[in-house]
């Protein structure tokens, strides 16, 4: 009985419509696969490293960050903060300012509270007031 | 057939002493009930949806790529998924009254007409059941939490799956045989305190138009739908709880008498009992919904098991055993243990001892499926305890990402954002994730309690244990999977 109420006359092919979802479904697909945020001042070196390795959850852990210019300069008097954040969204994220040891040297004590993929972002303001931000992904920080 | 005589459990009826009293009926409150009863309700709840599911596509295709400073993968794994459970908990199934999927599809039926019906052979829960488990196992292998570009596309897949199958097909054929959100809803919502109901059985005794079911048409045209009946075919005088109500309210606009409510009910009362179920049949002989319960219930342990630290010992060891060093086959290995061989195993095994030991009368795979059933309270608790955890530990996290992205589009009306604020501590959330477990252990209990007294009234006791046992067991499961130290890698083979 139902079904023979609500019976419809046809009068478009859904087909159409299943070409069109396709087609702008792979578009965004191509487009957007090829999307990454820009990083500006490329010519800015950040290398940072993590110390102890591997790296354990509750534990203070160092990060040394070794900043410098394009022609391998290194630069002082930066500011650095370090902002841990998890993989998972919805999670406390850390933040540790970096003193300069060195020339063009840094190093900020974070502390990975929980085990898992950790993201560290570096907020950098150089001397000149110029930003820029740069990312290191910290994968499987153990538990202790 | 008498409607009262349909109605084998009207709301509170098996209650003592609450025979008497109507059940609260939320479309009598004032204000909320003007509103749900007004024609556009559903449009007016799901518009902001669609527009925040817009921006959210639009955030995980385009906006930060780090998880949680993206509105993407905020909305979904925190404050979408807690919101949700906590609603089926606390009220009924309104997120799919509110589905964003259903206004683009409804839209597109304006111009699109489905011309077939979905096939007889594919009318059940196999398939859901299986895309549940797909999603689980995608969650796991791709770290879908960590990746805002694919938490987009998985959003996009859905809207291009609602449009592609109820472009086809008729009536609501997706919500009923493949949304596995959907499945989810139905089945949390049976544990549900509302449902949309029938107010007085005698009424419909007296109703010739069932326009419930039916809806209505201009009379001059067939073709043209003045209201529409129920898409998911249950019919209202004789339908019983929750299980595949989108609560989409079509019933209480087409109802020429105003006879149809959102009713107080028990909540998992529905469970205790097996008549039989409009559109659905009985409980009991629905092999495809029992094995979608299996991997609501083991589902839960599974994706909190693949968020704690042990879960990657145990991949280290399988790989080391069999020299497998993909992440997908130890993965698969994984899932079809937990959600195929562990379930068949413990309920099998239950079934049996439960005819062999309390003289149960029923086959040994009918006796599993009718059992079955009483877990859906221990898997709700275990969806509730993970994702309210994520929910209330997460709460604030959509202040700063919400920041974030109108300070990215040039309009920071609300300031820069304060990435420090997160949610409410740990400490009283985790109280609350136990109560949720023991709340969906006293919930299964008696249910099983209630099935093992219909099947056996000599030996309830003997028909209840082995049940009571695998409540426990799972129960005990949960809570040392919420003890556990939270590990969430995309790398599940790193360490």
């Amino acid at each position: 009985m139902k079904s023979f109420l609500l019976r419809s006359r046809p009068r478009t092919a859904p087909g159409r419509c299943t070409g069109c979802i396709v087609s702008v479904c792979l578009a965004a697909f191509v487009i957007t696969g090829c999307h990454r945020v820009s990083a500006s001042s490329e010519s800015i070196s950040v290398q940072p490293r993590i110390s102890p390795q591997p790296v354990h959850a509750g534990s203070s852990s160092t990060i040394h960050i070794q900043l410098a210019n394009a022609s391998a300069q290194p630069i002082s008097h930066a500011q650095i903060t370090v902002e841990g954040d998890m993989s998972h969204p919805g999670m406390a994220p850390v933040f540790a300012d970096a003193a300069e040891t060195l020339p063009g040297s840094y190093q900020a004590h974070i502390n990975f509270n929980m085990p898992g993929d950790w993201i560290v972002l570096f907020h950098i303001k150089l001397p000149d007031g110029s930003r820029i931000e740069r990312q290191l992904d910290v994968k499987g920080v153990q538990s202790n | 057939m008498s409607a009262a005589a349909t109605h084998p459990m009207p709301p509170g009826d098996d209650i003592e002493g609450f025979e008497e009293s109507p059940p609260f009926d939320l479309l009598r409150v004032p204000v909320i009930g003007g509103f749900l009863k007004w024609r556009h309700a559903r449009t007016f709840l799901q518009v902001p949806l669609l527009l925040i599911s817009i921006v959210m596509v639009l955030q995980g295709l385009l906006g930060p790529t780090i998880s949680p400073k993206n509105l993407a993968t905020v909305l979904t794994w925190v404050h979408f998924r807690g919101a949700l459970v906590l609603v089926l908990l606390c009220a009924g199934n309104f997120f799919c009254l509110a589905c964003p999927f259903m206004l683009v599809r409804n839209t597109m039926r304006r111009w699109v007409h489905p011309r077939f019906t979905w096939p007889r052979a594919l009318r059940n829960k196999w398939i859901p059941a299986a895309l549940f488990a797909l999603v689980l196992f995608s969650y796991e292998l791709f770290g879908l939490w960590s990746s805002p570009w694919l938490t987009a596309w998985v959003i996009i897949g859905y809207f291009a799956a609602v449009l592609l199958i109820d472009g086809f097909f008729k009536h609501g054929t997706f919500c009923k045989f493949v949304c596995p959100i959907g499945q989810f809803n139905f089945l949390a919502a049976t544990a549900s305190p509302l449902e949309v109901a029938v107010r007085e059985p005698e009424v419909c005794d007296e109703c010739g138009t069932k326009d419930c079911i039916r809806g209505r048409r201009d009379t001059a045209s067939e073709f043209v739908i003045l209201q529409r009946g129920c898409e998911m075919a249950l019919f209202q005088p004789a339908k019983v709880g929750n299980m595949d109500c989108t609560f989409c309210l079509d019933c209480v606009h087409a109802c020429p008498h105003d006879n149809v409510g959102i009713l107080s009910r028990l909540p998992a009362g529905e469970l205790m009992s097996d008549p039989h179920r409009s559109g659905i049949g009985f409980f009991s002989r629905r092999k495809d919904i029992a094995g979608l319960t299996i991997v609501f219930c083991f589902g839960a342990l599974m994706n909190a098991f693949g968020m704690v630290s042990p879960v990657y010992a145990v991949e280290a060891w399988l790989s080391r055993l069999l020299h497998i060093h993909h992440l997908a086959p130890i993965l698969g290995l994984l899932f079809i243990v937990f959600l195929i061989v562990e379930p068949a195993i413990l309920l099998g095994l239950a079934a049996w001892i439960t005819r062999r030991w309390a003289g149960v009368r029923r086959a040994w795979l009918p006796t599993m499926v009718r059992y079955s059933y009483a877990l859906v309270p221990l898997g709700f608790g275990m969806w509730l305890a993970h994702y309210g955890f994520h929910f209330f530990t997460g709460l604030y996290t959509i202040v700063p990402v919400t920041q974030n992205v109108l300070a990215s589009i040039g309009w920071p009306v609300l300031g820069d954002p304060r990435w420090t604020l997160v949610g409410i501590p740990k400490y009283i959330v985790e109280p609350i994730e136990f109560g949720f477990l023991l709340l969906g252990l006293a919930g299964s209990l008696m249910i099983a309690w209630r099935l093992a007294e219909d099947d056996c009234e000599e030996h309830t006791m003997r028909a209840f244990t082995p049940w009571a046992v695998i409540c426990l067991l799972i129960f005990l499961a949960s809570l040392w999977l919420m003890t556990q130290p939270m590990d969430m890698r995309a790398t599940m083979m790193a360490g």
